[in-house]
């Protein structure tokens, strides 16, 4: 690809640099490009080394820079590089150039693919780095014998008719023509498909930046909601509802998750319209809006815990009880139970029994005990440390089975409608990659012209676009089996000549017969020479 | 041509250098160094025969493993007296033990597979046991289709460190979290694999071209001790005030890291351990020092001889036997003992450590003792290395192919990755630290195909650019994980 022509950034060389002439040429230079990426990749790296505001918390960035450097830092908008309008404008220029490099370029590109360089000129002869002459005695014959091994390597010949003033030139007086074929013309596009994708992709990504959003969503069990919290702590409302049907978790045996779940339906004008389970992986997706499983929690509030109470005075008098809260039940005609407190994860802070975290990993449960003989006790339970009993005035013991508490299922929120151009984008760029790598564009000529000297020969050449090593491998194995096809069938020939006939009916007999009459003798003292 | 020549250039060049040898007075050293590879190998053999026998089941994923190990071992030092040597039986048994070591690689990540239920891209382990299969993979397609022999000897012991490596981490087959069950991220993993393996080896092509291209060996000291003084540098980062080095504690029981706190892990401080590579890292800067005071001297005097040089490769080598000694001392203080905590933590008592709790740590010091080794096999044997690699031109080509190849697959990588991220947490792309290194390490491969297919760089400066790419790579690698935090917090 050395010789792809760019376009002529030194007419404006000495130009004054604003004329438009040189800023354009500037703007479509591979240099400005490569500048551009270079920069583009600093941008990035600075985006990684320094404290991004949308992935961290304010504090933290408080306490890992001082706040003069903050201040300087936010300004320079260090701080949130990806959504700075700096780097949105090195990306916004890196399209320009993209676009102009390619619009400068693709003209010679296109030309390649639509006026395929069929009849080749003779200072175009001259020049070909990959090109061979074989003595031929009769231009027939040997077009012949080229057009079968180019089909035997996996070419399409193309019998090109010679311009009028070429046949002067041929030996002798039958048709005129030349070969030519070609492989993977198409791959001559591949960069621009390459830049089209990247610019698709830019697009989406910019569009999603400007249009899209991402929130987050919690609902409770039945909980039904068309408000979303934005990342930057405002809220947005849809234009539907999601209610969560039910929500839940299955664990490793080693208790870590192996799955989340929530049942989501959403709601339109009071009906419900679509139904989905959503998994982490396996998003809902109504009107462009995606609702992702990100997260699973206990909100920390008990619905209901089973009990067994027993009378201390007799232990096998028992009965299961269910309490819910603000639920009041009767232990017997005088004794009624309800419950005061529930700690889903307790600890204790001196003698102070304090909340933790809202997982029930250490319950602490408060029950009142309202007895007509013994007044009200205050009951604290502990199912995991069942010994750590307290003596209270409650003429019942109890012991805890049971404690459901309720759940919250955390959505992520996101509308991108930019996505699918990036998407599209990626596609087109796989491809265009695969035919900017894997194709090669080759070209192969055949052409009888008689040579400096007055002789016949078949003038062979090839060019490539890239891969010119492997390339020169295939031209010389072509070259190699033509000469041997005509040396075959030279040697026949002669062997015809001297009345051995009836062994030339092989594929290239005819034109062997043919061509056996035209000069033998000739021929034979050609290869001999 | 390029297939066809290579080969057949590489092997005269091997007659030349045999006859060469035969010639000169190194004969002797040239027999006995395959003969004490072939030692080496049997003695491997023969405790890896013991490991196997004491264990229970025969076919298990640790022995497999073990069994990679001797092989890959084998074939690197099979590789390595090959590139000193020259001697094309050792690199036809080094063939032999590759494919075998392959074999049993292949076995052992099936056997990975099967056991897990899922294919072996979830941890650091698994990722390494992928990512050493295509190093192998890729020498031996490297070999048998481009006949370029001596990259084994850059690949091979790169497999073994890996499988080393594997050795010390947790290798308990860990249930996944919900967000890494997806075929999308398997996708994701194996590209990145198959991406980084081919960066690999298109620097050891570079470092070959510039060996090829007549490059000073002092410019590799240079850079050889500059990576190293890095990597030190990186390290003495870990010092103690009180002449400790700082480690990550380790559970023994559960075989993984103690946390204090969400994401805090708790570190331990291995006494005296600081200073010794303090003196590794002075140890280093030696020859650095030397050979730029040498490289300086050179301009400036008329009678410029280069006695610095020698001075400087000395130093280099006491160099390496001090990283030994430092690798040495920290493989015995992190086994024995328990240490302080460094933090001011609510547990109190000591901990335990362990090699497997610094990885990265481990995988800098082997790293820097590998290119030390290369560098001394390039002092050394720089003659029988030039003559038996493949000419500049194919080198600078191999290296355009094989940046062809890795390329596309980052591209694949990184769009697979995007959309396993939009499916997961709703967004293509956020910006978190791994993802951008992914984005640089593509520009800078994008800037080298642009300066190379449409400014024509070739040679020097273009080799100077593969190797640029493959330092980005490895900071992807690496660096992002263990230096920034971000959402590829699993691997």
């Amino acid at each position: 690809m050395r010789s792809v022509p760019g376009p002529k950034p030194n007419l404006y060389e000495k130009t004054a640099f604003w004329h438009p002439g040189r800023i354009y040429a500037t703007f479509c230079s591979i240099r400005t490009g490569i500048v551009l990426l270079i920069l583009l990749g600093l941008a990035a790296a600075a985006g990684t080394l320094v404290l991004q505001r949308p992935l961290t918390d304010p504090e933290q960035l408080g306490r890992a820079y001082a706040p003069e450097t903050l201040r300087w830092l936010d300004a320079l908008g260090l701080t949130d590089v990806f959504h700075s309008w700096w780097f949105a404008g090195l990306l916004t220029l890196l399209s320009v150039n993209i676009v102009l490099a390619s619009v400068e370029r693709l003209p010679t590109a296109w030309r390649y693919v639509s006026r395929p360089y069929r009849r080749p000129e003779p200072h175009f002869l001259a020049g070909l780095r990959l090109q061979k002459e074989i003595p031929i005695r009769s231009e027939d014959s040997s077009m012949e014998a080229a057009a079968q091994v180019f089909r035997q390597m996996g070419l399409k010949p193309q019998r090109v008719p010679r311009a009028a003033e070429g046949s002067g030139e041929t030996a002798s007086g039958s048709s005129s023509a030349s070969l030519y074929a070609e492989q993977h013309r198409l791959s001559r596009l591949a960069p621009y498909v390459v830049h089209a994708s990247l610019l698709l992709i830019i697009a989406g990504g910019m569009a999603d930046a400007l249009w899209g959003y991402r929130g987050y969503l919690a609902l409770t069990q039945s909980q039904q909601s068309n408000q979303i919290e934005l990342r930057d702590a405002s809220r947005k409302a849809l234009p539907f509802s999601i209610r969560c049907e039910s929500a839940g978790r299955e664990n490793y045996p080693d208790g870590s998750p192996r799955r989340w779940w929530s049942q989501l339906s959403v709601v339109e004008g009071g009906r419900e319209v679509k139904k989905k389970q959503v998994e982490v992986n396996d998003p809902l997706v109504h009107r462009g809006i995606r609702f992702y499983q990100s997260g699973y929690g206990s909100t920390g509030e008990v619905s209901a815990i089973q009990l067994r109470a027993s009378l201390k005075s007799d232990p096998q008098q028992a009965r299961e009880i269910v309490l819910r809260p603000g639920e009041t039940l009767p232990l017997d005609a005088q004794t009624s139970v309800s419950l005061a407190a529930f700690l889903p994860d307790f600890i204790l802070n001196g003698t102070q029994i304090e909340n933790h975290s809202p997982e029930l990993n250490n319950p602490a449960i408060q029950l009142v005990v309202r007895s007509g003989k013994s007044g009200e006790a205050a009951v604290w339970l502990f199912p995991r440390f069942p010994n750590f009993a307290r003596t209270d005035a409650s003429p019942y013991a109890f012991a805890v089975g049971d404690i459901q508490i309720g759940y919250f299922t955390g959505l992520q929120v996101s509308h991108e409608p930019g996505q699918w151009a990036v998407w599209a984008g990626v596609i087109l760029m796989g491809l265009g990659l695969a035919m900017a790598f894997y194709f090669v564009h080759g070209r192969f000529w055949a052409v009888p012209v008689s040579d400096g000297r007055g002789r016949l020969v078949l003038w062979v050449g090839a060019s490539a676009s890239k891969n010119r090593d492997e390339f020169e491998e295939r031209f010389h194995k072509l070259v190699e089996r033509i000469e041997n096809r005509l040396q075959g069938a030279a040697e026949e020939a002669s062997g015809l000549s001297k009345g051995t006939r009836g062994r030339a009916s092989r594929g290239d007999g005819k034109q062997a017969e043919g061509a056996s009459v035209a000069a033998p003798a000739r021929i034979s003292s050609q290869f001999s020479s | 041509m390029a297939h066809a020549a290579v080969p057949s250039r590489v092997e005269g060049g091997i007659k030349r250098h045999q006859q060469a040898a035969s010639r000169s007075a190194s004969e002797s050293r040239g027999r006995s160094l395959p003969l004490l590879v072939g030692v080496g190998v049997m003695f491997l053999i023969i405790l890896g025969m013991l490991a196997a026998a004491k264990s229970t089941g025969l076919l298990t994923e640790a022995n497999l493993l073990y069994l990679t190990l001797i092989f890959y071992a084998a074939a690197a030092a099979l590789y390595v007296s090959f590139g000193v040597t020259g001697a094309e039986r050792s690199a036809l048994f080094a063939r032999l033990a590759t494919a075998a070591g392959l074999l049993a690689n292949t076995l052992a990540a099936g056997h990975r597979w099967y056991a897990a239920g899922h294919p072996p891209f979830s941890s650091v382990y698994e990722m390494l046991l992928s990512f050493v299969w295509t190093l192998a993979a890729l020498t031996v397609l490297i070999e048998w289709r481009y006949g370029v022999k001596v990259i084994g000897s850059v690949t091979l012991p790169l497999a073994t460190l890996g499988v080393i490596l594997m050795q010390l981490l947790p290798s308990a087959v860990r249930p996944l979290v919900p967000a890494l069950q997806s075929t999308w991220l398997h996708i994701h993993v194996t590209l990145a694999m198959l991406a980084y393996a081919a960066c690999a080896v298109s620097f050891a092509l570079a470092m070959m071209f510039l060996i090829q291209d007549k490059l000073r060996t002092e410019t590799f000291l240079i850079s050889t001790t500059a990576l190293l003084m890095t990597i030190y540098l990186g390290i003495a980062a870990r010092f103690d005030r009180s002449g400790g080095l700082r480690v990550a504690a380790w559970d023994p029981g559960e075989g993984r890291e103690i946390f204090y706190a969400e994401k805090s892990p708790l570190f331990v401080i291995i006494p005296n351990l600081g200073w010794i590579f303090f003196l590794v890292l002075a140890a280093v800067m030696v020859p650095l020092g030397l050979a730029l005071w040498a490289r300086w001297n050179r301009g400036t005097t008329l009678d410029s001889d280069d006695r610095g040089f020698p001075w400087a490769n000395r130093a280099f080598f006491v160099s390496t036997l001090v990283q030994a000694l430092g690798l040495f001392a920290l493989v015995v203080r992190a086994r024995a003992g328990l240490y302080p905590p460094a933090q001011a933590v609510p547990v109190e008592g000591f901990f335990a450590t362990s090699l497997a709790a610094s990885p990265f740590l481990l995988a800098g010091i082997l790293g820097g003792l590998f290119a030390s080794l290369l560098y001394l096999l390039l002092v050394w044997r720089r003659e029988g290395l030039e003559r038996m690699l493949p000419s500049p031109e194919v080198l600078d080509r191999l290296t355009y192919k094989t940046i062809g190849i890795a390329f596309p697959l980052l591209t694949l990588m990184i769009a697979a990755g995007a959309y396993w991220a939009n499916r997961t947490w709703g967004s293509y792309w956020s910006w978190d630290p791994k993802e951008t290194w992914a984005l640089i390490t593509w520009l800078v491969y994008a800037g080298y195909l642009h300066l190379r297919l449409v400014r024509g760089w070739r040679g020097r400066r273009a080799a100077y650019f593969a190797i640029l790419g493959f330092a980005i790579v490895l900071f992807t690698f690496f660096g992002v994980t263990y230096l920034l935090p971000g959402l590829h917090a699993y691997s």
